[in-house]
């Protein structure tokens, strides 16, 4: 008994050594974003002495909304190059979140850049803002890179009444996914208009040599890793549908064989955005999770069928050709900063569970899994979590509805008599939005930091 | 995790943004102090010019030396020294850009240059940052004087320094009409050169010949340049109109025709 004792100690010692949480890289970089700004912001200042009337004011907030709106667009690009410090630090739903931000935030300034400048040209040929319309031809007619940039100004028009929430949401993914791939596009015409006729730019040329580094750089980068990265990837790889298996009714596992697979640095937790060569799907891309730790010569997901693409899967063939990029996702044991770690799974969202409770590092009685599902029937994967469970020591649970349909009370008091040491785990939790809402708030409520909560959302 | 409040974000950004602009807008001076020193440096330039119409008047051992008129992107720029026992005395420019917002760099730059020159004694001065053009074509004017009077010293003694700003020099006023073509105004499109023909001290016809061509700027000298012309022979002087969306051809124009008027009127 005291040997056993001593073991677990040890091995507990052995697992603390090997946890080195490792911080997201947000703070300092949402800083430099700021300073970014600040710059951008200076940059006005010290070119515009004074503001001689009212004509000089609107006119001026027509040259700061566009620097700034010129600056963020770099960045709203920036965050979609998938950057692997952005990707798998921060995080590919944070990141995706910010993008949605940012980007929104950004078409509103453009467009308050283009209203402002026009109203201040008419001011300033002694016309009215009625005649704003009018100026406006005028001076996509007459100034250098105008047309160019009255195009990509279209162009954001439409991408952006296609990213409104209800819009979007009645719309095929693969359409509005093709309609913002115009992105790229739009920024490139709206480009050049800034460094022609950029009262800034015109005044300090090394503003202009800044501007050109920070497109170059973001260019760069989407092109390297949007790119060159992913057909590097998978030309070294050659992925292929090994099988699919059905684990309960409408999920299935897709198992992927490939060369070397274990030199792509997948870890458990992280998932690919999958791209299957067969009829009807190698247009689009999805993003699911690996449902087992990645296996030099096999890598698996576990998908529910509730999209068209998803449904889809089920059909796959054996030995149909497999485009990934990845691995993305930062919901990995580097988050982890305690040795005791609660995983909590809703639905299938099991499946990143099912592969972090396989392999993180731990003694038996540190790992303890949660699992939530409509009935037992639901529980996918469940046989092998409970070899895993019983192999590793660890805790197995869950919670279904009961007979009648009533929802389990996962709350902060439920989960504290379960789990008395709760607000010393990192918790690492997948689910629907609602579910990981409530969860989230259980978790808090029982004392857990929100700095130990780990968990990856797709909703916008 | 936190509970997203997306109206309150969008609330929030919006008041940020607009009290931010506003605020910065809010910031910055409605006239700058500098502009209305560097507006009575120029008049009274322009008396002293009117005094001494050929450039270079030596008045108790001060002697004026005007430098070449430089072209820059922006307009002309042309450098009066006033030197007094062997040092410079004062500096101005009788020309800087103008219009738009040449205006406020104009403004913001000269009183600084002519500072740096006084206290320098040479060309070899710093540019205004903001202001590199006209600060280039200063120094290259700066730079001209200097060298005239380099030459009054050497070809020496005689008292009253004979050198003369180029642009000063040329024609004396005649009775008859005559016909002057001012100096050739670069504009981002372009050059414009301006001839005016005038009879009985007035302007009795303007024409541009030079003007920008190819591309959009045809329809925009179409556009623009008869009007100009016309505006010309009305106003008799430059202070004329720009044609809106063709705001370089006008400022290039009015350049050119100010040069002219210059020349004309000796």
């Amino acid at each position: 008994m005291t040997t056993t004792l001593a073991g677990g100690r040890a091995a507990r010692r052995q697992t603390m050594r090997r946890i080195r949480p490792r911080r997201s890289p947000a703070v300092p970089l949402l800083l430099a974003v700021w300073a970014g700004a600040a710059a951008v912001l200076w940059l006005w200042w010290h070119n515009t002495p004074s503001i001689a009337d009212q004509n000089g004011k609107i006119l001026n907030a027509g040259r700061i909304t566009g620097l700034l709106a010129g600056y963020l667009m770099a960045l709203v690009v920036l965050q979609m190059a998938r950057v692997p410090a952005l990707e798998r630090r921060v995080g590919s739903d944070r990141v995706a979140r910010w993008h949605a931000m940012s980007g929104r935030y950004t078409l509103c300034l453009v467009f308050a850049h283009v209203f402002l400048i026009m109203w201040g040209y008419a001011l300033q040929a002694g016309k009215t803002l009625n005649d704003i319309v009018q100026q406006t031809i005028d001076s996509v007619n007459q100034l250098p890179d105008m047309g160019k940039a009255a195009i990509g100004t279209g162009l954001f028009v439409v991408i952006g009444l296609t990213s409104i929430g209800p819009v979007r949401r009645r719309m095929p993914y693969d359409t509005w996914y093709h309609v913002h791939l115009l992105t790229y596009a739009a920024v490139f015409l709206t480009f050049w208009h800034q460094i022609t006729t950029g009262n800034d730019f015109a005044l300090t040329p090394m503003a202009k040599t800044f501007w050109y580094g920070l497109y170059g750089v973001v260019t760069a980068l989407v092109v390297w890793y949007r790119i060159l990265t992913p057909i590097r990837l998978n030309l070294r790889h050659r992925m292929r549908v090994e099988a699919v298996i059905e684990e309960t009714p409408g999920i299935v596992s897709v198992l992927i064989g490939g060369r070397k697979l274990h030199r792509m640095g997948a870890e458990a937790g992280q998932f690919f955005r999958w791209r299957f060569m067969a009829p009807g799907m190698r247009f689009s891309s999805h993003p699911y999770s690996l449902s087992a730790a990645p296996r030099p010569d096999m890598l698996r997901i576990t998908v529910k069928a509730i999209g068209d693409h998803s449904a889809r899967l089920r059909e796959l063939r054996p030995g149909t050709k497999v485009w990934a990029e990845g691995p993305y996702g930062a919901m990995t044991a580097s988050r982890r900063s305690r040795g005791k770690v609660l995983l909590v799974a809703g639905g299938v969202g099991i499946t990143p569970m099912r592969a972090l409770f396989e392999t993180l590092p731990g003694a038996a009685g540190d790992l303890t899994l949660l699992y939530r599902a409509n009935t037992t029937q639901d529980l996918a994967l469940w046989d092998e979590l409970a070899k895993i469970a019983n192999e590793r020591g660890a805790r197995l649970m869950y919670a279904v509805n009961s007979p009648e349909g009533e929802r389990p009370d996962i709350s902060a008091e439920n989960l504290q008599r379960k789990i008395p040491d709760i607000d010393n785990h990192d918790v690492f939790m997948c689910g629907p939005p609602g579910f990981a809402q409530g969860v989230y708030e259980a978790l808090r409520g029982a004392g857990v930091p929100a700095r130990r909560i780990h968990h990856e959302s797709f909703e916008m | 995790m936190r509970k997203s409040h997306p109206i309150r974000r969008v609330v929030l950004a919006t008041a940020a943004t607009v009290s931010g602009v506003v605020l910065l807008l809010s910031l910055k001076p409605s006239s700058d102090p500098a502009s209305a020193s560097a507006a009575g440096a120029a008049s009274s330039a322009a008396a002293a010019g009117q005094e001494s119409p050929q450039g270079g008047t030596g008045a108790a051992g001060a002697t004026t030396v005007d430098g070449d008129a430089t072209q820059t992107q922006y307009g002309v720029v042309q450098v009066r020294l006033t030197v007094a026992n062997g040092k410079i005395a004062q500096a101005q420019a009788i020309q800087a850009p103008k219009g738009g917002t040449s205006d406020q760099k104009t403004a913001l730059s000269v009183p600084q240059l002519n500072k740096e020159t006084v206290a320098a004694q040479s060309a070899n001065i710093d540019s205004v940052s903001g202001a590199t053009y006209t600060s280039t074509g200063y120094k290259q004017s700066l730079q001209s004087a200097l060298d005239k009077l380099k030459e009054a010293a050497a070809s020496s003694s005689s008292g009253s320094s004979s050198s003369s700003g180029s642009s000063s020099s040329s024609g004396s006023a005649q009775a008859q009409a005559k016909t002057v073509t001012g100096q050739v105004a670069q504009t981002q499109y372009g050059p414009v050169q301006v001839r005016i023909t005038v009879s009985g001290g007035k302007i009795t016809k303007a024409e541009a010949v030079q003007a920008p061509s190819g591309g959009t700027s045809d329809q925009k000298t179409a556009l623009s340049v008869p009007k100009l012309n016309q505006e010309a022979v009305a106003a008799g002087n430059a202070s004329i109109d720009s044609v809106s969306g063709a705001t370089y051809t006008s400022t290039g124009y009015k350049q050119s025709l100010q040069s002219a008027l210059d020349q004309a009127g000796g």
